[in-house]
């Protein structure tokens, strides 16, 4: 392992993208901040630019409308950094499957443009507080 | 005016109209031909006056229809004007955006999705969809639909220049403070162009599709029954009211009635809805104006609402509870007790916090006479909810149009004449008490029995359906062919209306009064955190933080001027 990949390990920052969401995971994702789940005591912080952060948390389908949005904030994060795709939409699209709007899932965006992307999955609609932290936790294990 | 007044009324324009008819008690419908249709419009809206709802467009397969939506509160009335256009190579219409604002948005929305043109519409830009959607391509359009599945992938790579369709006849002067658009919300992520001199904002434009996953168009797609869990996805917060509506659209075609127990289960479940919403609005409030402490506390009030809501439901948000016929999910008879000890709690915290905000004469500072929304203005943009009944206008759904039980519990519309952003937090503050009231009392009352009847078949027809939902009334309209799916499924989600009042609400602010004005209307909380002001030159000179601290700066400048407060230790 390298140093940077030894370092992206701890206290990650995440920034928050929402490609289409219906916003329940983006709530569930500020939940994370508030005092009953508080996971800045791990050091995990949600910062306000993408050249700040250690990983990408994105929500949300993949409209036709955010897709160069999501590449250009892909673009920006220092690299290497992990992408978590939260929920299901995140994850495959989910119920708006076949939506003449979408574009598709995060992962198929961002592999376009980086195919050697670290990419994590938290699946559930939305997924639980206590699985994004899961997510987190085992994604920086296996890398 | 009573019913056959309201009639008597509507019958004044008759020789304008083909036909009235009244398929339900509450529910009138006026038909008419193109032509006719903006001067019946300006008669509903100007003289009868009616509430403008929204409007709603079809491709029927002789003609196209647009249906404009009103609403007579007093009586609870949908009216639905039903304008049919004959020519299907040019369909065209008057638009009525001149005299009502608050129709630009759906005008567009029409025009995006359908094709049809509004002629003397102030604004025809592109509302709904990407920058690179190809021209002369209508999703909505029963012909479109396989030929859209063809066209991707388009070229995702398209930057939007000055000529894409959406901007080119964008018009601000500079320089021009860009907000987004990276901004969860329903189904509205935007996009906000502000134009200032000096501090004051001057003009605003908005751009949304961001967020435009083209609900209305899978909903066609899926059976009556597999409606709700899409509807309860329009926006995760309202995951309760989009589908009551909804079912209650449905409903009205069937003409079921579920069992008793049901309604007052939705009751139960959408009452919790808003307490968990405005919690977090009041939360995300204090942040915007630097109080992170009143964001922690309120955060930490919701969660038991929310473990409530898990445990009756299955799901923290997302609940699919609800139904054609009645809900999925009862509320066991063991949860009972903690529900009525879990609100006794939230009641003493809410009572605490609602105080601690009413009381503090920094937030009185900061927010008193901050993007006041007049009663006219509110009015033209037919504004609903919170927004609404924090400029003085006394409409709620849940009394107007009582659907579930809500006439048979003690409750009261809370209203606040001043429009700005703490009458705002007023209503909300108060609502949330008035929540716990409502909740108390369907727990106490809750009938025993079934929780829903067998639905088989829906036969041809249409239903309006609202809710008041935490943020609005939230409207569904469905038409029925008497197969199993929706012909057409239009929704309505209050952020829709009530967001284009921001040209109303932050013209003539200071900047450091935009993240609360935007914020104020409850459009969702992270718009603000992706803002950037640009110069002259269209480069960066602040990114939100900056814009987050002017805010935090302005209310630690008025709580040096005003003092620390004339509180003692016996107070506590």
């Amino acid at each position: 392992m390298n140093w940077k990949m030894w370092s992206l390990k701890k206290s990650p920052w995440v920034f928050h993208v929402n490609t289409g969401a219906c916003n329940n995971c983006d709530i569930e994702i500020v939940n994370l901040l508030t005092p009953k789940f508080d996971v800045e005591r791990f050091g995990i912080k949600l910062v306000g630019s993408p050249r700040h952060a250690d990983a990408l948390l994105v929500t949300g389908v993949g409209t036709r409308q955010a897709v160069i949005r999501l590449r250009e904030v892909y673009r920006q994060i220092p690299k290497p950094c992990v992408v978590f795709c939260i929920g299901a939409c995140a994850c495959g699209t989910g119920i708006f499957e076949g939506g003449y709007h979408v574009a598709g899932p995060v992962d198929k965006i961002i592999r376009e443009v980086d195919p050697n992307a670290i990419i994590a999955y938290v699946p559930g609609c939305p997924p639980k507080p206590e699985a994004m932290i899961s997510g987190v936790v085992k994604a920086l294990s296996a890398i | 005016m009573n019913q056959q007044e309201l009639k008597d009324k509507l019958a004044e324009i008759k020789d304008k109209l083909t036909d009235i008819q009244q398929p339900l008690d509450d529910r009138i419908s006026l038909l008419c031909e193109a032509e006719n249709a903006y001067a019946v419009n300006k008669f509903l809206f100007e003289e009868v006056p009616l509430r403008f709802v929204i409007a709603t467009g079809i491709d029927s397969d002789d003609c196209f229809e647009v249906l404009y939506h009103y609403a007579y509160d007093q009586l609870g009335f949908l009216i639905t004007l039903k304008a049919f256009i004959r020519d299907r190579e040019n369909p065209a219409i008057e638009s009525i955006a001149p005299f009502l604002p608050g129709a630009e948005w759906i005008e567009r929305e029409i025009h995006d999705l359908l094709g049809i043109d509004f002629k003397n519409h102030p604004d025809l830009r592109r509302l709904i969809l990407a920058d690179d959607w190809p021209e002369g391509v209508y999703p909505l359009r029963k012909k479109m639909a396989g030929e859209i599945a063809k066209q991707w992938p388009c070229e995702t790579s398209v930057r939007p220049t000055t000529e894409s369709p959406a901007r080119r006849t964008v018009k601000l002067s500079k320089p021009v403070l860009a907000v987004g658009p990276f901004h969860p919300l329903q189904e509205e992520m935007e996009f906000f162009q502000l134009s200032v001199d000096g501090e004051i904002v001057t003009d605003i434009d908005m751009r949304i599709s961001y967020n435009h996953r083209g609900i209305e168009g899978i909903s066609e797609t899926l059976q009556f029954d597999q409606v709700p869990f899409l509807v309860s996805r329009v926006c995760g917060i309202c995951s309760a009211s989009h589908p009551l509506a909804y079912v209650q659209a449905v409903e009205d075609i069937a003409g079921v009635t579920p069992p008793e127990r049901a309604l007052y289960v939705r009751v139960i479940i959408n009452e919790f809805e808003r307490i968990h919403s405005h919690m977090l609005w009041v939360g995300l409030a204090g942040h915007f104006i630097g109080y992170d402490t009143v964001f922690m506390w309120a955060w930490k009030y919701r969660e038991p609402v929310l473990d409530l809501l898990e445990e009756i439901t299955g799901n923290r948000n997302n609940y699919g509870n609800v139904k054609v016929g009645g809900c999925r999910e009862d509320i066991p008879d063991e949860t009972v007790p903690k529900i009525l000890q879990e609100i006794d709690k939230l009641e003493k915290k809410t009572e605490m916090l609602t105080k601690a905000v009413l009381d503090d004469p920094i937030i009185h500072a900061r927010l008193k006479g901050i993007g006041v929304l007049t009663k006219e203005d509110a009015i033209k943009y037919a504004v609903t909810g919170p927004t609404a009944r924090g400029s003085g206008i006394a409409i709620d759904v849940r009394r107007d149009d009582p659907y579930a039980v809500y006439a048979d519990l003690d409750w009261k519309v809370i209203t606040q004449p001043e429009g700005d952003v703490f009458a705002k937090a007023v209503v909300r503050l108060l609502e949330v008490l008035e929540a716990v009231k409502i909740i108390r009392q369907a727990v106490k009352k809750l009938p025993k029995g079934p929780v829903a009847v067998e639905v088989k078949e829906i036969p041809p027809g249409e239903g309006c359906g609202h809710a008041e939902a935490p943020r609005g009334e939230t409207f569904h309209y469905v038409r029925s062919d008497g197969g199993n799916r929706p012909v057409r499924h239009k929704i309505r989600a209050p952020s829709f209306v009530n967001v284009p009042s921001f040209r109303a609400s932050c013209i003539g602010e200071h900047i450091s009064d935009v993240t609360i004005t935007l914020a104020a209307v409850d459009p969702c909380y992270s718009c603000t955190e992706r803002l950037a002001i640009v110069d002259r030159q269209g480069s960066i000179l602040h990114g939100y933080e900056e814009l987050h601290r002017l805010s935090c700066e302005k209310t630690a400048r008025l709580k040096k001027e005003i003092g620390p407060p004339e509180w003692k230790l016996e107070d506590f």
